[in-house]
């Protein structure tokens, strides 16, 4: 049951855009008529099957592929020495040490995490290709194993050699003066240790591609589901010592990205020597348990020694942390997460002083990935925590103590103490919102029945952003010779030879209906339904409408994505007023684009032309046409953000162009028998700006809080000390099912941004605030049973139970020094 | 993900299932397949023959003995558990049980013979069956035997169905005015148990069984004599728990620790059977 | 009957059309029905038999076809996402999907479908709770099952 509150704060005029109007994509796809990259079949393709290290870290002694040669219907392998002579290794982005790091698409003589691609081979069927594989034989010496990152921080076994220690990176950012906001404070809280887990989206589709290689030309055709195929490239092409332009890169439907499906460059390098080296197709699905162990895990983060200043009135001033970050056995996309947070840094107060010194180390763990929240989350989760425990060690209420400590509305946009400016929203006013959803008054109340049947209630706020359109050039922060910078999204729009309405995407959908939202914003500036409006599924490098940062990631598509349609949609509308202009012998002014025509208006009927005709005369029938006049009403366009020019030496700069807000609230009900968390009231509120679907932008808040809840309550990577994850299939690894999910209120504000180009705000990675919001609800419920501390982030019945059972070992961990 | 070859077999009845099973090295039955395909696709085990008992209809029945003894085919599904309505009559436990063991496709295909046969610690059956005093006849070439619970699950994926011999069906007292409880905590809505208990309270007294925490389902005994003669109040059943979870030698692992597993141990026989207790005062 | 053997001739009837083909024993049901028929609607989406994307109609009841050999399949009536809109002509159920955007990537969705479809068979008017029930098997990772929840009740004429 849903209930959508609006406070629209605007007046911007719209017309399809604002609308929630049905998806297009939907027609194809309740009929399973979608077309998902396994769908697709090639003429004598082989289809490929990884063997994997089942050590967590090792040195490969050899490995022997006679026997599945021998094999009937087997077409092929590939092991890590062939890959060592016919590859460079892939770029890597960090300075030194982390920058030394050798990363193949094979392991080359060790292995440094359970499920980590050794060789593969390549057969007529699915079947035959895994019965070859275990005819590959891989002896192994084992290594010692590292799974915990501090003890990795000691450097006594050093995963990369070349690197020379296990530090892929590390900084201190100090803005403000935290030493100075320490001293003066009233109180000083200290927390010891906060741990944020590890576990990722999980889409249903898993990664992989069809390969396919032109020999005449040189070119690899990859249809797969790479969400960002612009840094796909970017990382390919080097290795594979070709051009970036010989890489397509064909997408259709995607099933679910969440950032898990950007790194997969590695196995996709396999798979294009592979196709070239047996002179055939070459496709490869992964399998679940392959993506849990070896895909995309998100970044595991500890916070030591977190100190918070803080006044007699309950204002916080600032706050020092060291963040320890564990990116597994290889850094790939990291260190990123090693700044992105900084879109961030104060969350969504006030407080001017933040040192954070942060490190980032490898172990033998499945390789980190961009997730959901990518990096902001887990530094959000921090600040929230900080306002709860600092809120309950000193008695303050949790609504006041945030609303006294939020940037105000009237602060907007705020310049945040790194330089990033938060482009517009009503924190406090949000917030209000989310606590009338789950009737906070009544909290009180509800408490008391509960505990007359045995529970605990609890209550939890968690406040979080999702910063979106991402500056490239915070890269620079932490190498400052990388050559990234600024952002980019192209798109293309056309009217075709009979006025068809053709629109291509530089972006990679995997569900979140920009088929459905483009077709809405070219339709306004092209004055015509919808429905007229194609856009083509997915996205294709051939079709050149993609730019270097192109891809559905990190929550920019209603920024750069849109901007980028509404460019081109733009430079086509400006055609057809032209040359609609000239055939009706009209000055350009008088001129409208409505209903599907371009007209004279308010003029007679017949002074109207429909697309149609436009696009006939353009294509087909334009000699009349004065000779220094050729609308070609085809444009390709990149919207192109400005960002002003990172510091790389103080680390500030604008980060990030937009901001949108989530204030999630959560009542629980806690059984202290058993541990188990049963969530009673939830509700979200979201500020995206203008929304270009509501309902679509609804969707998006619901699908973050399903993942948000999963991370909170059961979804979580456990390894052993062997280095094996536990939690490798989706029995272990628990993530909400239909019964699971509680019913979800939703409520939408809109504080339009005044720096996207259609007011809109990137949004959809829901910055994690479910997994705040019941850390909170949590350590709320346990106030009255011991007041344990929540201290991790994944909270399954046995360490709610564990807080029960031993409240004091948690509070250890914290420390309040008072004037 | 994908199995090795396997031969696959179909017999029209149980003898020549039973002729198939005693015949080939390695045979096993696949019943709803809804554990052992999963086995096999992950390659854990590798049976050289199926022998598929899909069309044995004589072990789809579900009826009465002449002694009143309910008898369940070990072919029938949960969710004809679900929809029985001798099952309903006699003993709606089972019924109760079986509709939230997974979801409505897994009850569809998976049987009450392949919970039993599978004897995994984790599942809803053995400790359920036992309580509520279950026997389970077996077939082989040599002739049809009835054991009880206790000899029918001997370990972990061990039970006393043994090569070349088949499960044919499950035999349930019908309540009688007993009261059954089941109860216990699982990973997420219907999913898997972390520990669970069963209980069944009669003028016998009563029978306590716990499951996940060792390889067959463990009887509460101690537990069982402190309630005999019991009024049943909360009070009662919780003393008598007491010490039950030290008694036990419970595994750790990712979803609880052995000391948590103890101590889930305990309040899921409180649960199990205050339930019990209080179904059969309204019985 | 008789010995048992690596393949098998299986006979079966497909969204109403009889089929023959020769399968080994060890082939998935769901390999065959995306592999061997052509019909892709039906998705893989792990290897232990939990997120449903691989749910048919077996003799009319949802089941899981990653579960199942294509072998057991022999002599069934199977149902798959591709029979249930005759012609294009989409289903009540199919048509409340898209009102309520009830999906987004759209990979669990042929799943849900036929698991909803098989509960509407049954049960025409079922509660939030009867459906979230009948949906516990088929995993969504983008909805949060809000509004599949709500397009399911709708199509059985309630609301959410």
């Amino acid at each position: 049951m849903t209930t959508v509150t609006e406070q629209p704060t605007t007046t911007l005029k719209r017309g399809y855009v604002g609308q929630s109007i049905p998806r297009r994509e939907d027609k194809r796809l309740v009929q399973g008529l979608g077309t998902f990259f396994d769908d697709v079949r090639r003429h004598g393709m082989g289809y490929v099957h990884f063997v994997r290290s089942p050590y967590a870290h090792g040195k490969i002694i050899s490995i022997d592929v006679s026997k599945a040669l021998e094999l009937d219907g087997v077409y092929g392998t590939l092991t890590g020495d062939e890959v060592a002579i016919h590859t460079d290794p892939f770029f890597e982005m960090s300075v030194e040490p982390g920058g030394n790091i050798k990363d193949y698409a094979l392991a080359v003589g060790r292995v440094r995490h359970m499920g980590e691609p050794v060789a593969a081979v390549c057969a007529a069927t699915r079947e035959l290709a895994r019965d070859a594989a275990d005819l590959i034989e891989v002896e192994y010496d084992s290594l010692p194993v590292l799974v915990d990152a501090e003890e990795s921080l000691k450097d006594e076994v050093v995963l990369h050699d070349e690197a020379g220690s296990n530090v892929v990176w590390s900084g201190v950012f100090d803005w403000g003066d935290v030493d100075q906001a320490l001293a003066e404070a009233d109180h000083v809280v200290k927390i010891d240790r906060l741990h944020f887990h590890r576990f990722s989206s999980t889409p249903l589709e898993c990664a992989g591609a069809l390969v396919e290689y032109d020999k005449g030309t040189g070119e690899w055709t990859l249809t797969c589901n790479h969400q960002m195929p612009g840094i796909g490239a970017i990382w390919m092409a080097p290795a594979l010592r070709t051009g970036i332009d010989k890489l397509r890169f064909v997408t259709h439907d995607i099933g679910g990205g969440f950032g898990n499906k950007i790194c997969l460059h590695p196995q996709y390098v396999v798979l294009c020597l592979m196709a070239r080296k047996l002179g055939r197709p070459v496709q490869w699905t992964e399998w679940r348990t392959d993506q849990h162990t070896a895909n995309a895990h998100g970044n595991e983060r500890t916070f030591l020694d977190v100190e918070v200043a803080v006044k007699a009135d309950g204002t916080m001033t600032g706050f020092k942390v060291k963040a320890l970050d564990d990116c597994g056995a290889f850094p790939r996309y990291e260190p990123l997460g090693c700044i992105i947070w900084a879109q961030v840094t104060p969350g969504l107060y006030g407080w001017r002083n933040i040192r954070v010194d942060f490190t980032q180390v490898c172990t033998n763990k499945s390789p980190a990935s961009p997730n959901r929240g990518y990096s902001r989350m887990q530094h959000l989760w921090l600040t929230e925590r900080i306002i709860d425990i600092v809120a309950t060690e000193l008695g303050l209420d949790p609504v006041e103590v945030r609303k006294k400590n939020y940037v105000k509305a009237e602060q907007m946009p705020y310049e945040t103490p790194n330089g990033c400016f938060y482009d517009s929203g009503d924190y406090a006013a949000a917030l209000d919102i989310a606590l009338d959803l789950i009737d906070y008054g009544s909290i009180e109340e509800r408490r008391k029945e509960a505990a007359s049947r045995g529970k605990l209630l609890g209550f939890g706020i968690g406040s979080t952003l999702d910063s979106g359109t991402n500056n490239f050039g915070q890269s620079t922060l932490l190498n400052p010779d990388l050559q990234f910078s600024g952002n980019n999204e192209a798109a293309s729009v056309k009217l075709d030879i009979f006025g068809e309405v053709v629109v291509t995407l530089g972006t990679v959908p995997q569900g979140q209906g920009h088929e459905t939202t483009a077709a809405q914003v070219v339709a306004d500036i092209l004055g015509c339904p919808p429905e007229q409006v194609n856009v083509r599924r997915g996205h294709d490098t051939w079709f050149n409408s993609h730019a270097g940062f192109s891809g559905t990631y990190a929550s920019q598509f209603a920024f750069t994505g849109l901007g980028a349609v509404k460019g081109a949609a733009e430079l086509v509308r400006e055609d057809m007023v032209q040359l609609a202009a000239a055939v009706l012998q009209a000055p350009v002014e008088a001129i409208e684009l409505a209903d599907g025509f371009a007209r004279i208006k308010d003029g007679p009927e017949e002074a109207a032309l429909p697309f149609m005709a436009l696009g006939a005369i353009v294509n087909a029938n334009n000699a009349f046409l004065p000779p220094d006049f050729n609308p070609t009403l085809n444009h390709r366009y990149v919207c192109r953000p400005y960002f002003g020019m990172v510091d790389t030496e103080k680390k500030t700069g604008q980060l990030t162009l937009t901001y949108a807000t989530q204030i999630h609230a959560a009542v629980v009900e806690i059984d202290p028998e058993t541990g188990e968390v049963e969530i009673i009231d939830y509700a979200a509120v979201d500020d995206c700006g203008i929304r270009i679907n509501p309902q679509i932008v609804e969707g998006q808040v619901h699908g973050a809080t399903a993942h948000a809840i999963g991370a909170a309550l059961s979804e979580e990577f456990v390894y052993d000390e062997d280095g094996t994850l536990l939690t490798a299939n989706f029995y272990d690894y628990h993530v909400p099912h239909a019964m699971d999910m509680p019913p979800l209120k939703t409520g939408a504000m809109e504080s339009p941004s005044p720096v996207a180009p259609l007011g809109a705000k990137g949004m959809g990675e829901g910055g994690g605030g479910g997994i705040h919001c019941l850390g909170a609800a949590i350590q709320n419920a346990l106030a009255a049973a011991g007041n344990a501390i929540v201290y991790d982030s994944c909270n399954p019945p046995h360490r709610v139970w564990s807080m029960l059972q031993d409240p004091e070992a948690t509070r250890a961990n914290v420390e309040v020094v008072s004037k | 993900m994908l199995l090795r070859e396997v031969e696959y077999a179909r017999p029209a009845t149980v003898d020549e299932a039973i002729s198939l099973l005693a015949t080939y090295d390695g045979a096993r039955p696949l019943a709803g397949g809804q554990t052992i395909v999963n086995v096999m696709k992950a390659r854990a085990a590798a049976p050289d023959v199926l022998v598929d008992l899909a069309d044995l209809d004589e072990l789809r029945g579900i009826g009465f003995s002449a002694d009143g003894l309910l008898e369940i085919g070990a072919m029938v599904t949960y969710a004809q558990l679900q929809g029985s309505s001798e099952v309903e009559v006699a003993r709606p436990i089972l019924a109760e049980v079986a509709s939230t063991i997974a979801d409505v496709q897994v009850r569809n295909r998976g049987t009450i013979g392949g919970n039993v046969c599978v004897s995994d610690p984790t599942n809803h059956l053995p400790p359920l069956l036992t309580t509520l005093g279950a026997t389970f006849t077996i077939r082989g070439e040599s002739g049809e035997r009835t054991v009880s619970a206790d000899e029918f699950f001997i370990g972990v994926y061990m039970t006393a169905v043994g090569e070349g011999e088949l499960l044919t069906k499950i035999g349930v007292p019908p309540s009688s005015g007993a009261g059954d409880g089941f109860a216990g905590l699982t990973i997420g809505k219907h999913g898997t148990y972390i520990v669970n208990a069963a209980a069944t309270i009669s003028g016998e007294g009563a029978r306590i069984a716990l499951g996940c925490v060792g390889a067959t389902p463990v009887r509460a005994t101690t537990m069982e004599e402190r309630l005999a003669g019991s009024d049943f109040t909360e009070e009662s059943i919780r003393a008598a728990a007491d010490g039950l979870g030290a008694s036990l030698d419970p595994p750790s692992d990712v979803h609880g620790s052995a000391d948590f597993r103890r101590h889930l141990a305990e309040v899921s026989a409180v649960r199990a059977v205050s339930q019990a207790a209080e179904r059969r005062k309204g019985a | 009957m008789g010995a048992p053997a690596r393949s098998r001739a299986i006979s079966l009837e497909v969204n109403g059309e009889q089929i023959e083909l020769e399968v080994a024993a060890r082939r998935l049901l769901v390999h065959v029905i995306r592999d061997d028929l052509g019909l892709t609607g039906t998705h893989v989406g792990c290897d232990t038999g939990n997120c449903g994307a691989c749910t048919i109609h077996l003799d009319g009841e949802p089941v899981k076809s990653c579960m199942m050999l294509a072998v057991q399949a022999d002599g069934a009536k199977i149902g798959t996402i591709e029979g249930l809109a005759g012609d294009g002509e989409l289903t009540p159920l199919q048509q409340a999907f898209n009102t309520h955007h009830a999906l987004q990537c759209g990979y669990c969705t042929p799943g849900m479908l036929m698991s909803a479809t098989a509960l509407l068979e049954r049960n025409p008017h079922p509660t939030e709770d009867e459906v979230r029930y009948a949906l516990q098997g088929n995993i969504c990772r983008c909805t949060g099952y809000v509004n599949i929840v709500e397009a399911v009740v709708a199509a059985g004429g309630g609301s959410a």
